[in-house]
């Protein structure tokens, strides 16, 4: 349901902008708008906050890692997506972590960043950690079961297929549209980012959530 | 800093005009050819040893042409990918129509480059073949942005 609305949403960012390109029949200046940063707000705000998933998965030193344990009463961020993902994995995780190198220490070491494998076969513990290392140590790589990954991607209202083969043999994963803030205050999971959120929104936003505030 | 960078970069792309388009006989008014340029051309930053590329390639001609492969040196393989509801998947070739374009951009299509023999940094560029049905094969200098770079804010 709420994949689909991404979706489309998605849709109608592409066709803006292969429209903008083709030079041809409307000005939409939706299309205008939406360059400037800022202008539209990246931020969803929840009026009902996601309650943490229950998922209990590897971290990035083979140790089991309990979500809620782990980041309970911290501002938190998490993610599904997989490292052989060349576009959207990386530019997400990169935004969030060169938005989090803007903070003071104390909150970087606050903040919980949760990187999610939706490909657990191909992003073993080793795996995700050398891929995280190019991004940001302190971010919290974990991978297991994909069932128990998916149920927990699905209580955030993330849906994940399991990795499959295409024609060609290729493997073919999928990864989630959102990144999702909690909040240390409540725990609950209370804002929500597309995946066009840029580098500057995370920047301007995150000093809201390591305090639980509304961005 | 980093705004200048991608600035100087962004006229590094900028520049990016096919004129030696192997293929079409020079000439290049008339409407049986297809007049490729190419634009807006970018990599960001890899993290691993995959990587990313995004272009514009935009046709002035009558007749439309088609991206059929990628090749680079930089890369053990390169191939041509579409995202469709968060998955990617390879596709045989692109299409270019006649007056138009075929933009590949971040969340859309994609090139991706896997293996990379080195993993280039924000300011060096990397060589890419674009091999097209009708106007041979095009050789352009994608320049390597930062990992977090997004077209519309320009940084």
């Amino acid at each position: 349901m709420r994949k689909k609305t991404f979706a489309a949403a998605l849709l109608a960012a592409a066709s803006l902008t292969l429209s903008a390109c083709g030079s041809g029949d409307s000005g939409d200046p939706v299309a205008v708008v939406s360059e400037e940063a800022g202008s539209q707000k990246a931020a969803t705000v929840l009026d009902k906050p996601f309650e943490k998933p229950d998922l209990v998965l590897t971290d990035t030193q083979g140790k089991p890692y309990d979500f809620r344990a782990a980041t309970a009463g911290r501002p938190t961020l998490i993610y599904f997506g997989y490292t052989h993902c060349p576009d959207v994995c990386p530019l997400t995780m990169n935004n969030l972590a060169v938005a989090k190198k803007q903070l003071p220490q104390d909150q970087q070491d606050q903040l919980r960043i949760v990187f999610v494998t939706t490909d657990p076969e191909r992003d073993t513990s080793a795996a995700l950690g050398t891929w995280l290392k190019g991004i940001d140590s302190q971010v919290v790589g974990l991978t297991g079961d994909f069932d128990t990954i998916q149920a927990g991607a699905r209580t955030l209202g993330i849906s994940i297929d399991p990795p499959r083969k295409d024609d060609n043999g290729r493997t073919v994963s999928d990864h989630g549209t959102q990144v999702i803030a909690f909040s240390p205050k409540t725990d609950g999971g209370y804002v929500l980012y597309g995946e066009d959120a840029t580098v500057e929104d995370y920047t301007k936003d995150l000093p809201k959530i390591i305090k639980g505030e509304k961005p | 800093m980093r705004r200048l960078a991608a600035a100087a970069a962004v006229v590094v792309a900028g520049a990016l005009t096919l004129t030696g388009c192997g293929g079409a006989d020079g000439s290049g008014s008339g409407d049986g050819t297809a007049e490729l340029s190419v634009e807006s051309a970018y990599m960001p930053q890899p993290v691993s040893d995959m990587a990313a590329g995004f272009l514009t390639i935009t046709n002035d001609g009558g007749t439309a042409d088609r991206l059929t492969s990628v090749s680079s040196d930089a890369a053990g393989q390169v191939t041509v990918h579409e995202t469709v509801d968060g998955a990617m998947q390879e596709v045989e070739g692109l299409e270019i129509p006649a007056h138009g374009s075929l933009v590949l951009e971040s969340g859309g299509n994609h090139l991706m480059f896997e293996r990379l023999k080195q993993r280039p940094k924000q300011g060096q560029s990397v060589s890419v073949e674009l091999h097209f049905d009708r106007s041979g094969t095009v050789t352009v200098e994608i320049p390597v942005k930062p990992a977090t770079y997004h077209p519309k804010t320009g940084h």
